[in-house]
C-alpha cells in the first residue's frame, strides 16, 4: 500500500479510511449515487453535457476533453461498444493512477460505470499495468463486491441497463499506455500503435467503438455528477478545472502524492508543499509532468500548473509526475536516463522512432564520457527533430521533447562537457550502465 | 524507383478501367488526376499507372498487394491545408487535394528517414546480392545525404539465419518494413514471420520448429527491399546489373504467372514475378519460380535423331529428319488413309505451334487428334491443377482429351503417331512397349523422355522461354512470350518443325516459312475463340480471349 496522498482533495479525502476502500465504506461516503443519479434519472446524452460543461480534461497526459471524447462514439451501431479504462500508468515520475486504484477502486468503477452509461458500452475493460499486482487486487476485489451488490451486471440500478467490468493488465510496456498500443496488447497481441483514422471511438477494442479514459479521468466523473458543473468549474482555472493529483519525486524533502488545483503554481508544489531541496541544495530543474514532458529549469518555476500556462514555457502537464533535481545532478546524465528510457520502450514500428530513439542514446552516453564534439548538440536536436511529429503515435514527441528541453535550457552544461573531455558533476547521481559502453542493448541472438 | 516485381504494366487502353465508385479529382505537383475515392495517395497514383512511371514517392514498407502499415515513414508527401508532412500510404485521396511530393520540405523528411534508416545498415553493399536492384541503395543515392553523421557501432545481429529450406535472411541488413512478415499473414495465411524484441532490436524471425516453408516463401525476398532475405537459389549467382531482364511466363501451370527472366551468359538465372493484377498480382508460387530450371536442363534434347537400321537412334540433318517424318506419313496415308495417323499436342507448346498442328491435322485428314494434361494439386491462391501453360489453347483448337488417341493406338489402329512433347510419357507410364506396334513415332520434345526408346524421329524443341508466341492460361488469357536464352543447339520451335513436315507433304497453308506473328493473324482470323490476337498488341500484360469454357472439365 502507498504512502497516503500528502495533500487531499475530493478525490482522495476518505484514502486514509481502510474501509473506503471497500463497498460498503466507499456507500458511506456517498459512493454509487452518483451513477445511481445518473443511470436512473439522467440520459447518456446529459451525462455527457454535463461532463463536457464541466470542462473536464483527460488526465492521462493528452489532456483531451473527456465530454467531447464520449460524444464521439457512434450511438447508432448495431453490436457492443467498450469502455476500457487505462490504468497502464507507465510515465516515469508518475504514481497517482496506483493510489487511486488501491485506495479508492470503487470510486475507479463508479466512473467508469457513468462513463460506460453515457457511451453504451455494455463491458469495461481495465487495463492495469503488469507491475501494478495490488492495484489489480483491488479493483478485482471491488468488482466483486460491486457485482454482489448488483452495481454491476446485468440490471444495474434497477434499470435494465447491463455492465461488467474485466481487469487486464499489461506485461511491463510504456507503449501499451498509447491508447491504441494498449487496445493491440488488450486483443492479444503485441502492444504496437495503430494507425489513425480509424480513432477508437470508431473501430477500438475488438473492432468496436470504444472510449479509453485514464483512470483519474474516470475518478473526477462522480463528483461532476454528485456536486455539479458550477462547483467543479470553481476549482482550478478557466480552461483546465479541477483537482489533479500530482506526483511529487526526486530531490525534494517530502516526495509524494498532492491532490490540488490545476492550475497551482510550480514553485508552490515544489518549496511548499514537497518542502523543497534538502538543506544545502539549490533546485535545479524541474520535469513538470512526467519524463517526456520538457524540462524547466529553477528560474522558470513561477508558472501555474495548468497546459495554457505551461505551454508558454515549451513544456506541458502530462500525466502531473513533477521530477525535482537540485545543483548535484548532471543534465547530460539525466538526457542519458531520458533517451535510454525511451530508446528501451519504443515498440520499433516507425523508422524515426526505432532508429532515432538509439542514436539519441549513443550521442547523450557519448557526451557524458567525455568524447562528444561539438557538433554533437546540434545534432541531437536535429535528430530529434526528425522524430518528432513523423511517427504513428505520439511516442516521438515523447522521445525528442525530453533532448530538446535539455538543450534548451542547459546547452551551456552539454558544451562543458564536450569541451572539459566529460562529466566534472561529481555528486550527481551515478548512471548505471555507463561503464558497459554505448550499446548495452542486445537482441536476441 | 519501383522494383521492376511491383510496377504496374502501362496501360495500353487507358480509358479502359473505369471502376463504379466515385472519383475525385486531385493535384499532384500541379498535374490534375482523377482518383478513385476511398484510395489512400500511394493506392491513387499506383492505380493512375503513374507511381514510378512520372511521380516518384519513395516508399518501403507499401506494397500495392499488401495492406497499408505506414511506419516506414519514407513516403511523406505535403498537401496543401496540413500543416505537417502525411504519409502518402495512409492518406485517403479527397476532392481538391493539392499534393506536392517534391518540395524542399519532403526532400528534407527523406533526407532524414534514409539517414536514420542508415543508422544500423551495414555498409556492406559490394558483396550484398541486393545491390543494383535495392531500394535503400537506390533511395539514399536520389534523397540520401552524401555524408554520414553517425560515428556509433551499429547493430550486430546475425547474418546467416536459416529460415528455411529456401530463404535466408541478414538481420543486420533488414529496415524492418515488416513487408515479408505481412506477406506471410495476408497473402498466405501461414504466418511464419514475426517480430521479436522491439525498437531498435527488433528482428525478423521464425519460431523454433516453425520453419518459413510455405509453398510461396521465396516471394518474402522478391518483397524485401532490401538486401536482408534472399533465395538460396539466387544467392551469390549473379549480379543483378549483369543480367537481361526479359518479360515471361511461368509455364508451371495454367495460372501462367508472369515472370521476368533474368539471363546471364545466355542462361537463365532466376524468375522473378512479374506484375499482373489480373493473372498473378505480384507473385509466383515456389515450384513455379524454380521451373527456370527446366530451360536449361542437362537432359534438354539438343540434337535431331533419326532412327538407324541398326536400330539405334542417330544425328541427322533437319531436312534428312523432315523427310523422313514426311515419308512415315505419306506411306501410311497412301496405304491405308489418314485414319490410321494420330497426333498428340502439347499444352506446353504455344498457340501459335498448335494452330500449325491444327492445320497439319486437317490438311491429312486425321481423325484421331487429342493432348494429355498433366494435372497435380491446386491451392487457394494461384497454384492450379492443371500443369501446363497452354491447356485451353490447346482445347480451344480442338485437341482434346489425349485418352482417346492411346487407346486407339493400343488397339493397333494407329501406325504414325506425331507427339509433341512427352506428357504421352506419364500417359503410358514410362512404358514405351505401349507404342511399339506403330510404324513410326515422330517426336518433337524439349526434354528427354521414355517416349525416344520408341521414337522414330526425335525433333529438340523449344521452351517457351526461348521462342516466340502466345499461351492462353486457364481463364483464356493470351500472354505473349518471347526469346530469353537462345536454344539449345539444333532445338526448333514446334511450329517450325511442323511447318516443314507440312511442306513436305505438300499440304496446303504451308507455303514459306514459320512466322508467329503471321501465324497468330491467321489464327485469330480463322478460330473465333482467338479474335483480336496479335502477339504485339499483346503487350506485357496479356490479352483476355473470346473463349469459352476455358477451365478443364
Amino acid at each position: 500500500m502507498p504512502h497516503l496522498p500528502l495533500r487531499t482533495g475530493y478525490l482522495t479525502e476518505h484514502f486514509a479510511d481502510e474501509a473506503y476502500g471497500g463497498l460498503e465504506g466507499y456507500r458511506a461516503q456517498g459512493g454509487y449515487e452518483a451513477a445511481r443519479h445518473a443511470i436512473t434519472t439522467l440520459g447518456p446524452a446529459e451525462v455527457i453535457a454535463a461532463v463536457d460543461q464541466a470542462g473536464l480534461l483527460g488526465r492521462g497526459g493528452a489532456a483531451f476533453s473527456a465530454g467531447r471524447k464520449w460524444a464521439f462514439v457512434p450511438r447508432d451501431r448495431p453490436g457492443p461498444t467498450y469502455l476500457v479504462c487505462n490504468a497502464d500508468e507507465s510515465e516515469p515520475g508518475s504514481f497517482k493512477d496506483r493510489m487511486l486504484m488501491e485506495r479508492g477502486p470503487h470510486q475507479v468503477l463508479e466512473g467508469a460505470l457513468i462513463a460506460a452509461f453515457a457511451t453504451g458500452a455494455d463491458t469495461t475493460f481495465v487495463y492495469v499495468r503488469g507491475e501494478y499486482a495490488e492495484s489489480a487486487r483491488c479493483l478485482a476485489r471491488a468488482v466483486e463486491e460491486a457485482e454482489a451488490a448488483g452495481l454491476l451486471g446485468d440490471d444495474v440500478f434497477g434499470t435494465g441497463f447491463r455492465h461488467r467490468v474485466v481487469i487486464t493488465r499489461g506485461a511491463g510496456a510504456y507503449i501499451c499506455g498509447e491508447e491504441t498500443g494498449l487496445l493491440e496488447s488488450l486483443e492479444g497481441r503485441k502492444g504496437l500503435p495503430r494507425r489513425k483514422p480509424p480513432f477508437p471511438a470508431e473501430r477500438g477494442a475488438f473492432g468496436r467503438p470504444t472510449t479509453v479514459n485514464n483512470v483519474e479521468t474516470l475518478c473526477h466523473v462522480p463528483h461532476i455528477l454528485a456536486r455539479g458543473v458550477d462547483w467543479f468549474r470553481g476549482i482550478g482555472t478557466e480552461q483546465s478545472p479541477g483537482t489533479t493529483l500530482f506526483g511529487v519525486s526526486g530531490h525534494v524533502v517530502r516526495p509524494g502524492l498532492y491532490e490540488l488545483p490545476l492550475g497551482t503554481r510550480l514553485d508552490e508544489l515544489v518549496f511548499e508543499h514537497a518542502g523543497g531541496v534538502p538543506a544545502g541544495r539549490k533546485v535545479k530543474a524541474v520535469i513538470p509532468g512526467g519524463l517526456s514532458m520538457p524540462v524547466l529549469p529553477a528560474g522558470q518555476l513561477d508558472v501555474a500548473m495548468a497546459n495554457e500556462a505551461l505551454r508558454e514555457r515549451g513544456t506541458a502537464l502530462g500525466t502531473g509526475g513533477i521530477v525535482v533535481m537540485d545543483d548535484t545532478t548532471c543534465m547530460v546524465r539525466v538526457g542519458c536516463v531520458a533517451t535510454g528510457f525511451f530508446r528501451d520502450e519504443s515498440c520499433g514500428q516507425c523508422t524515426q522512432c526505432r532508429e532515432g530513439t538509439g542514436w539519441l542514446h549513443q550521442l547523450m552516453l557519448r557526451i557524458e564520457r567525455g568524447e562528444g564534439e561539438p557538433r554533437d548538440l546540434d545534432l541531437l536536436l536535429e535528430v530529434a527533430g526528425q522524430i518528432e511529429g513523423q511517427t504513428i503515435c505520439a511516442f516521438g514527441e515523447a522521445a525528442a521533447w525530453p533532448v530538446q528541453g535539455l538543450l534548451r535550457h542547459f546547452r551551456g552544461e552539454f558544451e562543458a562537457h564536450v569541451h572539459g573531455g566529460g562529466c566534472s558533476h561529481t555528486a550527481s547521481f551515478a548512471l548505471p550502465g555507463l561503464a558497459t559502453g554505448p550499446d548495452e542493448t542486445e537482441a536476441p541472438a | 524507383m519501383t522494383s521492376a516485381s511491383e510496377m504496374r504494366p502501362q496501360r495500353t487502353d487507358p480509358a479502359g478501367e473505369s471502376p463504379a465508385g466515385r472519383r475525385v479529382r486531385i493535384h499532384v505537383d500541379g498535374v490534375a488526376y482523377e482518383a478513385l475515392e476511398g484510395l489512400t495517395v500511394l493506392q491513387a497514383l499506383d492505380d493512375l499507372g503513374v507511381l514510378g512511371h512520372g511521380v516518384d514517392v519513395p516508399h518501403y514498407c507499401w506494397h500495392p498487394k499488401l495492406e497499408t502499415d505506414g511506419s516506414c515513414r519514407m513516403c511523406q508527401i505535403e498537401v496543401d491545408g496540413e500543416t505537417g508532412l502525411q504519409v502518402a500510404c495512409d492518406t485517403p485521396v479527397r476532392e481538391g487535394m493539392d499534393v506536392t511530393t517534391q518540395s524542399e520540405r519532403v526532400r528534407r523528411a527523406r533526407r532524414g528517414v534514409m539517414e536514420l534508416l542508415l543508422v544500423n545498415h551495414p555498409l556492406d553493399c559490394p558483396i550484398c546480392d541486393q545491390a543494383g536492384e535495392c531500394r535503400l541503395q537506390d533511395y539514399a543515392v536520389a534523397f540520401g545525404s552524401p555524408h554520414a553523421r553517425t560515428r556509433e557501432p551499429r547493430r550486430e545481429l546475425d547474418k546467416r539465419r536459416e529460415l528455411g529450406e529456401t530463404v535466408l535472411l541478414d538481420q543486420e541488413r533488414c529496415i524492418l518494413c515488416r513487408r515479408c512478415v505481412r506477406f506471410c499473414r495476408e497473402i498466405t495465411g501461414t504466418g511464419e514471420l514475426g517480430i521479436l524484441a522491439r525498437g531498435d532490436r527488433s528482428v525478423v524471425d521464425v519460431a523454433p520448429g516453425e520453419p518459413l516453408d510455405n509453398a510461396y516463401s521465396m516471394n518474402v525476398a522478391d518483397l524485401c527491399p532490401v538486401g536482408a532475405l534472399t533465395t538460396r537459389d539466387f544467392r551469390f549467382k549473379a549480379r543483378v546489373w549483369s543480367l537481361t531482364s526479359v518479360p515471361g511466363v511461368c509455364t508451371g501451370c495454367a495460372r501462367g504467372c508472369n515472370v521476368t527472366i533474368d539471363v546471364e551468359k545466355d542462361a537463365v538465372q532466376r524468375y522473378v514475378p512479374r506484375r499482373n493484377d489480373e493473372v498473378n498480382d505480384t507473385w509466383i508460387c515456389d515450384v513455379g519460380r524454380l521451373s527456370y530450371r527446366r530451360i536449361g536442363a542437362t537432359d534438354r534434347l539438343s540434337a535431331v535423331r533419326v532412327r538407324q537400321p541398326d536400330g539405334a537412334l542417330g544425328e541427322a540433318s533437319f531436312d534428312d529428319a523432315i523427310a523422313r517424318a514426311a515419308r512415315a506419313i505419306r506411306e501410311a496415308v497412301r496405304d491405308k488413309g489418314p485414319g490410321v495417323v494420330a497426333m498428340l499436342a502439347s499444352p506446353h507448346a504455344t498457340n501459335e505451334d498448335l494452330f500449325v498442328l491444327r492445320r497439319l491435322v486437317d490438311g491429312l485428314g486425321v481423325a484421331s487428334a487429342g493432348a494429355f494434361v498433366p494435372q497435380g494439386d491446386r491451392d487457394e491462391l494461384l497454384v492450379l491443377p492443371e500443369k501446363a501453360a497452354n491447356a485451353v489453347g490447346a482445347r480451344a483448337l480442338g485437341f482434346g482429351d489425349g485418352a482417346p488417341v492411346l487407346d486407339r493406338v493400343r488397339g493397333g489402329g494407329v501406325d504414325v503417331l506425331l507427339v509433341l512433347g512427352h506428357e504421352l510419357a506419364a500417359a503410358i507410364e514410362g512404358d514405351a512397349n505401349g507404342l511399339a506396334g506403330l510404324d513410326a513415332l515422330i517426336l518433337l520434345d524439349t526434354h528427354a523422355s521414355a517416349l525416344e526408346r520408341a521414337a522414330t524421329v526425335v525433333f529438340p524443341t523449344l521452351h517457351a522461354a526461348e521462342k516466340h508466341g502466345s499461351l492462353t492460361n486457364h481463364a483464356g488469357r493470351a500472354q505473349r512470350v518471347v526469346p530469353a536464352v537462345g536454344p539449345p543447339a539444333h532445338a526448333r520451335a514446334d511450329g517450325e518443325v511442323l511447318f516443314a513436315l507440312g511442306r513436305a507433304l505438300r499440304l496446303p497453308g504451308f507455303a514459306g516459312g514459320f512466322d508467329p506473328d503471321g501465324i497468330a493473324r491467321e489464327l485469330a482470323a480463322a478460330v473465333p475463340g482467338f479474335a483480336g490476337l496479335d502477339l504485339d498488341a499483346l503487350g506485357d500484360a496479356g490479352l483476355a480471349l473470346p473463349l469459352a469454357g476455358r477451365e478443364s472439365a
